[in-house]
């Protein structure tokens, strides 16, 4: 992940991804800010949010500090941003409806958790949290899912990128429901 | 205007002298005096053979002797450009080598001699005869240690070159060929398939795996419509790469790369005339081509990778 991040590295109009973004790029004078916003910030997201999550108990300040980096991080800058470039996504609709409708559940559970917590109640946010970061973590899983795609079926690239839209963060989701249900019981 | 005064001058002067053996002197001294505006009017003869002669370029079945039962097949585009009192020029090109040669003619039994330069290493001698609207021959490398085939048979028809935005590739509909698309069998990715059999043993098959190309090569036309990322987005690089080098086919290239020969060489209206038409180039065909040459590069780099 830090590999693609530095692709970005110094920031240019058309580096990677943005070969094929130039629709957006020349006639959106506000696409490469936004674009540049959820790239930079995301990777401070993913690298806080799994100091957060896995040292939660046992080193309290780590925690705190990783955990507050991960919610100014998501909630200010990649959520939104995240939003605003998944209205213009590859891969039509399909992929458009999945980018936003996962923007804003990005958002609502990494909010969900931040009120969680200054209710100080503890299992409720380390729920949301669960929530929140197994959306975060639909970075490297669509990614997975598209090397694994590719490999087995060699579709075109966009038939591709409108499933692991989906396939990105859904079962992400079921799977952390099903671990806060065995968890609860 | 001067200088076609002097062309004129010596034009006449020489007309004056050959009947005037005397004064041949004098029209030598003239002669190397205007030597290159000369040159620019020297008479032409046989104008109707100019023009573009197309078609095989095989290795000799022969001449087993040099090529070690290596075979080739290739097409060859011969162009006669001008034929003068003694000289006859062009240039001919196979697979983007593009070399020039000089010869004679023999107008009583038309038969063409012509020569390569031969500072390069596949340079040779073409012996052709003409017959009717057909040049059928044959070509001898200079050095013969220095070619696979030294030894090739020629058999050219006369082609018309037009460049014509319109021209696509059409769907193989011909009996002998499973595939209706195109597919480059020149670059086959070998992948290896273990599996057990019914006696418990593992056996390994080989299957190698051809790209094949999509229906969009013959709809999307890069000479005539403005392309836009939307419209290649969904397209895999192969179909990047037909689409962008159909324009250049189009101009008449002659493709050095096996991967892109193998799709136009079937087509009828392809002619490949020059090693280079990057100047023919309309301004939408330079942007188109530009568009599409970043999709290729994108899909190079990212289509199987970690990444979007």
């Amino acid at each position: 992940m830090l590999k693609i991040t530095l692709d970005y590295v110094p920031a240019s109009s058309n580096a990677s991804f943005l070969m094929i973004k130039q629709t957006e790029v020349t006639s959106r004078a506000e696409y490469l800010p936004f674009f540049y916003v959820h790239v930079y910030s995301s990777i401070f997201a993913l690298i806080a949010g799994f100091i957060a999550v896995f040292f939660d108990k046992n080193l309290k300040y780590l925690h705190r500090f990783f955990g507050r980096i991960y919610i100014v991080c998501t909630l200010l800058l990649s959520s939104l941003s995240g939003i605003y470039i998944g209205v213009f996504a590859n891969g039509g609709w399909t992929a458009k409806v999945s980018f936003v409708v996962l923007g804003i559940l990005w958002f609502y559970t990494t909010y969900k958790s931040y009120t969680e917590i200054r209710k100080r109640n503890i299992q409720q946010h380390q729920f949301w949290m669960w929530r929140s970061y197994a959306l975060a973590l639909s970075a490297i899983t669509l990614r997975m899912w598209k090397v694994i795609l590719v490999y087995l079926f060699h579709p075109n690239p966009m038939d591709v990128y409108q499933i692991i839209a989906w396939l990105g963060w859904v079962p992400n989701l079921l799977l952390v429901e099903y671990l806060i249900k065995k968890h609860k019981t | 205007m001067k200088s076609i005064n002097l062309i004129f001058a010596s034009l006449f002067l020489s007309v004056v002298v050959i009947s005037c053996k005397k004064e041949e002197k004098l029209n030598n001294q003239v002669k190397s005096d205007s030597v290159t505006s000369k040159k620019e009017v020297e008479q032409e003869f046989h104008k109707e053979l100019y023009g573009i002669y197309s078609g095989d370029f095989n290795t000799k079945p022969t001449s087993s002797e040099y090529n070690n039962g290596i075979e080739e097949y290739k097409k060859i585009s011969v162009k006669i450009k001008r034929i003068t009192k003694d000289s006859i020029y062009g240039y001919s090109v196979v697979n983007g080598n593009q070399r020039p040669f000089r010869g004679i003619l023999n107008e009583n039994t038309m038969d063409f001699i012509l020569d390569e330069p031969g500072n390069d290493k596949s340079d040779g001698r073409f012996q052709l005869k003409m017959k009717k609207d057909s040049l059928i021959g044959d070509w001898i490398a200079f050095n013969k240690t220095s070619v696979k085939s030294p030894e090739k048979i020629v058999k050219l028809t006369r082609k018309e070159f037009v460049y014509n935005p319109n021209f696509m590739l059409s769907k193989d509909t011909s009996e002998d060929s499973d595939y209706d698309n195109p597919v480059d069998w020149n670059d086959g990715k070998a992948k290896k398939n273990t599996y057990v059999n019914s006696d418990g043993e593992t056996e390994v098959s080989e299957l190698t795996f051809y790209r094949s190309a999509s229906d969009n090569v013959f709809k999307i036309n890069a000479s005539k419509q403005k392309l836009t990322e939307k419209d290649l987005k969904n397209l895999r690089k192969l179909d990047l790469q037909i689409i962008r080098n159909t324009v250049f086919a189009r101009h008449g290239y002659s493709f050095k790369k096996e991967t892109y020969r193998q799709f136009f060489e079937n087509a009828d209206w392809y002619v490949p005339v020059s090693n280079n038409v990057d100047a023919d180039l309309s301004p939408l065909e330079k942007e188109n081509v530009a568009l599409l040459a970043r999709f290729e590069k994108y899909a190079e780099d990212h289509y199987d990778t970690f990444g979007r």
